[in-house]
């Protein structure tokens, strides 16, 4: 269970969340989405406890990120890029984040062979494509076999083949009682794999309920999303 | 031009080359005014035997500045180094920008050797300033010709610090070597020691230019000649292997 | 905040480790530094050779590259810091291990266990060198003395890459990191030794040097060993702990 309430997160003189709240529950795949610039990637941090909040508390089970006893097995992440040093192989690297959590080298193996990485384990990562690193960035939040799942774009720069199989996995995931949040800005795929939506513009929550809900009376989610964006932009003026 | 215009815009807005910019201006100014203080006594009294060396010391120590520049301009079109890029280098931008890369990298040589040009004038000015406010009326008369070397001196090592770092692609190797080199601990003033041959080593000579009055090696035109063929010999060295290198390699 | 177990520091310990050794750039530094020293002990028994033959001592030549030698630990100490800041590694890094000034402990303690055995060989070998160019010509040397200059000189070496990779942790970009160590270390500090001699006993480079000189008795205002290494200590200290300040406060 993800919680965020009341979150605040100025940065000099700008207000990049202005008090948004959500949840993210267990089973359900729970899609973030927004525009680019609208605050997703700062929740997250702030949820991983990589930013502070200004204000307000974003809760991992009920507890801030740095309390977890044991992060890497609690919650998964996988942010922007392949969050490892150009000059390392993936092998070496999920090594390491093994290492710090107690898991054997046999784990690494396991995951890379998940994500489809077990041929270019080898490779710096600094050689990879694209897609290569987001999958070591998926394998990596995998290691811990975590219940929580966070995933920032998972299928930015993944080839169709890659897609589907995040799309079957992340489905797999929530309904062994997992909780996966992810943010995308891919409207046709978000719709494919999600329970819940939340919609942020401007660092505030436009939108949030399940599938549905959020789509109501238009044709698609693509279609929610535009008439929720730009009807709240016509609102602030 | 276009592409000269375009280096100097990169050139200029480079995260951490306000630290070259600020080097540049302060250190020297602040060099000499440290050694015209210690020299003060000995100048007063009209016994420096350094005294004509007074500023010109900040000039040849308080290179740094331009070494940065120099090696910034190529590394940071290889090195990305914040937190939320994934990785891409800005020189595949620039070569599709600039398709040939001898006109790209003329163009950032141009753009270096410009901002180098105005970065000395500037740092003699603050040098000048410094030395007159400690020393007064007993400041020596700074020539113009030793000034116009300490320019060259300048210009050659920001292009000597450039061509390097097109050779290895990462800025750490040129900025430890150059810097520890112009310092008083050079590497070349050790080897100067054990082979007369060392005396022709780009940053030896360049010195000539503007310092060493009592025992110097080569005139001072000669000296900066000698330098420009290094830096000369560089930059074609620079130029072939960028041409024939793969650029993701 | 909790305090982590022995064994969970244990294993941040090991991943640590496991971070330094599989970076290819620690080892290209460390073999670089080695060869480097090797040329510069070369050039510097060279010299020494020239000169009136049996006043130089073996220890003052084999340990006179340590002013450049220390370079190659800076970059060193500022690699293992700022490498957390390439590719977004240090998102994994605090996603795995949340609890930010213990790991940034752990870190210096992991670099110390590389660096450690490193800055001893190299610093030997440059003695050992000398010694074997120079045995015949110089004045006798006992092997006490020798061992406590190299075990100072490894000394010397271990805190200042500490110090170094201190330093990259608060500024994050290894250029100017590099800019400012070097900048210290080979252009400040020389001009300070003799405009403003005062500061030489205070300053982590000069107070630190007495950890491997040799005693000489023309000097005054000299520093023990233990005192140097207090002092070095001391900056080192300083330098992490503003670092952990930093490093636990501000956004990653």
């Amino acid at each position: 269970m993800l919680e965020i309430n009341n979150l605040v997160k100025h940065r000099g003189t700008h207000e990049i969340l202005s008090g948004i709240s959500f949840k993210a529950r267990p089973g359900r795949v729970t899609g973030f989405l927004g525009p680019n610039g609208a605050g997703k990637s700062s929740t997250l941090r702030i949820l991983l406890g990589l930013d502070r909040a200004t204000s307000g508390s974003a809760l991992i089970n009920g507890k801030p990120f740095a309390e977890l006893h044991n992060p890497l097995a609690t919650v998964g992440a996988s942010l922007d890029g392949s969050g490892a040093h150009r000059k390392r192989t993936g092998r070496a690297h999920l090594r390491w984040i093994a290492r710090a959590a107690g898991l054997p080298n046999s784990r690494v193996e396991e995951v890379l062979e998940i994500v489809g990485l077990t041929d270019a384990a080898g490779q710096k990562v600094g050689k990879y494509s694209l897609g290569m690193g987001k999958r070591l960035g998926m394998a990596a939040a995998l290691l811990g076999d975590p219940q929580i799942l966070v995933l920032d774009e998972p299928v930015n720069g993944l080839d169709p083949e890659g897609i589907r199989f995040i799309r079957t996995f992340l489905r797999e995931r929530a309904e062994s009682g997992n909780t996966v949040l992810l943010s995308s800005h891919l409207m046709g795929e978000l719709a494919e794999t999600v329970d819940d939506v939340v919609i942020i513009k401007h660092g505030k929550i436009v939108a949030d309920g399940t599938l549905e809900q959020v789509i109501g009376n238009h044709s698609s989610l693509e279609e929610a999303f535009f008439a929720l964006t730009s009807e709240k932009a016509g609102d602030t003026v | 031009m276009r592409a000269f215009n375009a280096e100097l815009s990169k050139l200029f807005s480079l995260p951490g080359i306000w630290l070259a910019y600020l080097i540049g201006a302060i250190a020297p100014a602040a060099i000499s005014a440290l050694e015209s203080m210690a020299q003060k006594e000995e100048i007063l009294a009209g016994v420096s035997t350094r005294l004509s060396e007074v500023g010109y010391i900040g000039l040849a120590l308080g290179v740094q500045g331009v070494i940065i520049l120099g090696v910034l301009a190529v590394s940071s079109e290889y090195l990305t180094e914040s937190s939320e890029s994934g990785g891409g280098q800005q020189i595949t931008t620039s070569l599709t920008v600039v398709s040939s890369r001898f006109h790209l990298l003329l163009a950032k040589a141009c753009a270096v050797t410009v901002t180098s040009i105005l970065l000395s004038v500037v740092a003699i000015m603050t040098t000048i300033s410094a030395t007159h406010f400690v020393l007064g009326e007993y400041t020596p008369a700074f020539e113009v010709s030793k000034l116009i070397g300490a320019v060259c001196y300048w210009t050659f090592t920001a292009l000597l610090a450039f061509g390097i770092t097109v050779l290895t692609r990462n800025g750490i190797i040129p900025l430890a070597v150059l810097i520890i080199n112009t310092s008083v601990v050079s590497f070349s003033f050790l080897l100067s020691k054990v082979t007369k041959l060392a005396l022709y080593l780009p940053d030896r000579v360049g010195i000539e230019m503007f310092m060493f009055t009592s025992d110097r090696f080569l005139t001072p035109f000669t000296g900066g000649l000698v330098m420009f063929a290094w830096v000369f010999v560089l930059f074609i060295v620079a130029a072939i292997v960028f041409h024939r290198r793969d650029v993701a390699a | 905040m909790r305090v982590p177990s022995s064994k969970k520091i244990t294993l941040i310990l090991g991943a640590e480790l496991g971070k330094l050794i599989t970076l290819p750039l620690t080892w290209l530094t460390l073999i670089g530094t080695f060869i480097l020293n090797l040329f510069l002990a070369a050039a510097f028994t060279s010299v020494g050779l020239q000169e009136t033959a049996g006043t130089q001592s073996i220890l003052n030549i084999g340990l006179a590259s340590m002013g450049y030698l220390q370079a190659g630990f800076i970059i060193l100490g500022i690699l293992a810091a700022c490498s957390e800041y390439t590719g977004g590694q240090i998102r994994t890094t605090l996603t795995t291990v949340p609890w930010r000034g213990l790991q940034l402990s752990l870190k210096h303690l992991a670099l110390a266990i590389v660096t450690i055995p490193a800055a001893f060989i190299i610093a030997a070998s440059g003695v050992f060198y000398t010694f074997i160019r120079m045995r015949d010509t110089a004045t006798g040397l006992e092997i006490d003395t020798m061992l406590a200059a190299i075990a100072g000189a490894t000394g010397y070496l271990t805190l200042t890459t500490l110090l170094s990779a201190a330093m990259g942790a608060l500024i994050r970009r290894t250029t100017p990191a590099l800019v400012i160590l070097l900048g210290y270390y080979f252009v400040v500090s020389p001009l300070t030794r003799d405009l403003l001699p005062g500061l030489k006993r205070y300053l982590p480079d000069t107070a630190g040097s007495y950890m491997y000189m040799p005693l000489s008795s023309e000097e005054v205002n000299v520093l023990t060993a233990l005192q140097g290494t207090g002092i070095l200590m001391l900056w080192t200290l300083l330098f992490i702990i503003v670092a952990s300040i930093f490093y636990r406060r501000r956004d990653a």
